[in-house]
């Protein structure tokens, strides 16, 4: 790992056709999670395709039953609740949030997450269902086939080893989707549904600690709705990219405050694309929460980032420039957020 | 793998096609309807060269995205843009300005370009940027593009009041 792996695009020799299976587009969302559990494990929800695809090409996922629901109008809505939160469909189009007055007119940090998220292109295409379940990356998984074979497997591709960390037990792929962390600092909930039963999840509590079962979704569960409550326009996003447009990002942090000028009462600071899964910060905000924005206490808050982290070394570089980034990005967002 | 019966309408025609569950729409546009302007680059979303416009006339990707799922919908490729022999502005603007190198990714970029004019008339650098973003070229670069569009509302200006294409 001596060298910035900036793109993990080297030997990809796409297969031209994608590997069958076959196509379902539900009609209603009923239809919709009566063949999710019926499919189980061997269905793939597709929205906007961006991702699911991509990994198809790849043969990382290899589903019998692709289900689309780009069909489903009310997973495409946006609504105000009574209670001021705003209801947001999962299958609704990252372009047509981010100038949405309920969405991104609302949301500061939300807004600028999304426009982060690749090119014009995939955002026209991609939903907001899509990005908060983006498969993990790795710089082993990500290539084709053909390059993978090269190497042993790994968990992600059923086998024994992890080829970032040998000696590791799991899986250390990173979430790398630049809405959760966003949607974490606002203290957004999803709605979980499958045939009969819905549940509510606070998106911080979504993402587990496991590159290859990523998130608490279960079989047959789709993700239908995200609610954001209302919440002071104190609000940061800042992602980090090698260009400025189309890459993933090298490390990205959301934050958010209630409270004037420098002293705060309520703070949330929420890392991604650094781990398996988004990291929301409990010392640094503490630090801060005590202290107030001051200088010092920033840099103090900072500091603490190094120890909150995990193994940051899949992806973008070395772990020792990526810890680096993670402080950069908390002091930044905390200066921003300062002068909100 | 069953095949399904689709219509789409590609540049104003409607054609009924039979499409296979795991054929992309790029792969029913070159390879159904026959239409080849439309390129296959890198197929994972990075380069842009796929891109078409969709019934709203904003750029999508061609190469992510199932054929099935266009059952019904209206969609411009490359070959679309030009009417009644006459090229369309901004393919005007691209030779005016020297915009094409080798010319394979051009139509992705051309239609790339369409999308940023479709929804901003007269762009400004940051949405000109913006949009532009995931179009790879590797020959021309970006330079000779980024003026093509910014000119292109001349040569629609030209289109209207009928006069010829270069002065």
């Amino acid at each position: 790992m001596g060298c910035l792996h900036l793109l993990p695009s080297r030997g990809v020799f796409i297969a031209m056709l994608l590997p069958d299976h076959s196509y379902v587009k539900a009609k209603s969302l009923e239809e919709c999670l009566k063949t999710l559990r019926e499919t189980g494990e061997k269905a793939k929800v597709v929205a906007g395709g961006t991702d699911v695809i991509f990994n198809m090409r790849l043969k990382l996922f290899q589903p019998e039953v692709a289900v689309s629901i780009r069909g489903l109008k009310d997973l495409q809505q946006v609504d105000e609740l009574d209670d001021g939160s705003v209801r947001i469909g999962a299958a609704c189009r990252l372009a047509d949030l981010i100038d949405h007055p309920l969405a991104g007119g609302r949301y500061p940090a939300f807004k600028q997450s999304l426009e982060a998220v690749a090119s014009t292109h995939i955002r026209n295409m991609g939903t907001l269902g899509g990005n908060i379940c983006l498969e993990t990356r790795c710089w082993y998984t990500n290539n084709s086939d053909q390059w993978r074979e090269g190497l042993q497997g790994c968990y992600k591709t059923d086998s024994e080893l992890c080829h970032v960390i040998k000696s590791s037990s799991k899986c250390h792929a990173i979430n790398n989707s630049d809405s959760p962390p966003a949607l974490i600092a606002l203290g957004a909930m999803l709605t979980l549904q499958k045939e009969g039963a819905t549940r509510e999840v606070p998106i911080a509590e979504f993402y587990r600690a496991d590159g290859v079962n990523f998130s608490v979704l279960e079989p047959g569960e789709l993700v239908t709705h995200v609610t954001i409550p209302p919440v002071s326009d104190r609000q940061v996003f800042i992602k980090i990219t090698p260009r400025k447009g189309m890459d993933f990002s090298l490390g990205a942090v959301a934050a958010r405050c209630d409270g004037q000028g420098e002293q705060i009462s309520n703070i949330t600071i929420v890392l991604g694309s650094l781990v398996t899964a988004p990291v929301v910060l409990d010392k640094p905000a503490q630090v801060v929460l005590e202290a107030g924005l001051t200088d010092d206490a920033i840099e103090k808050a900072a500091d603490l980032v190094r120890d909150e982290l995990g193994e940051v070394s899949n992806l973008y570089g070395r772990s020792i420039y990526k810890r680096q980034i993670a402080i950069v990005l908390v002091k930044r967002a905390l200066v921003q957020l300062r002068e909100l | 793998m069953a095949k399904h019966l689709v219509t789409l309408t590609v540049n104003g025609d409607t054609y009924d096609l039979v499409v296979s569950d795991n054929q992309t729409l790029l792969d029913v546009i070159r390879d159904e309807v026959n239409l080849k302007g439309t390129k296959r680059g890198c197929t994972t979303g990075s380069c842009g060269v796929c891109c078409i416009n969709n019934a709203k006339g904003e750029a999508v990707l061609s190469c992510l995205t199932h054929a099935l799922e266009w059952d019904g919908e209206e969609i411009t490729t490359i070959e679309g843009l030009e009417a009644d022999g006459e090229l369309d502005a901004m393919q005007k603007a691209f030779i005016e300005y020297g915009a094409v190198q080798c010319g394979f990714c051009t139509p992705g970029v051309i239609m790339s370009a369409r999308a940023i004019v479709n929804a901003h008339p007269e762009p400004t650098e940051e949405q000109i940027n913006a949009g532009l973003a995931g179009v790879n070229c590797r020959c021309t670069g970006q330079i000779k593009v980024k003026e093509a569009i910014r000119e292109d509302h001349r040569f629609r200006h030209k289109r209207e009041t009928g006069s010829g294409t270069q002065d």
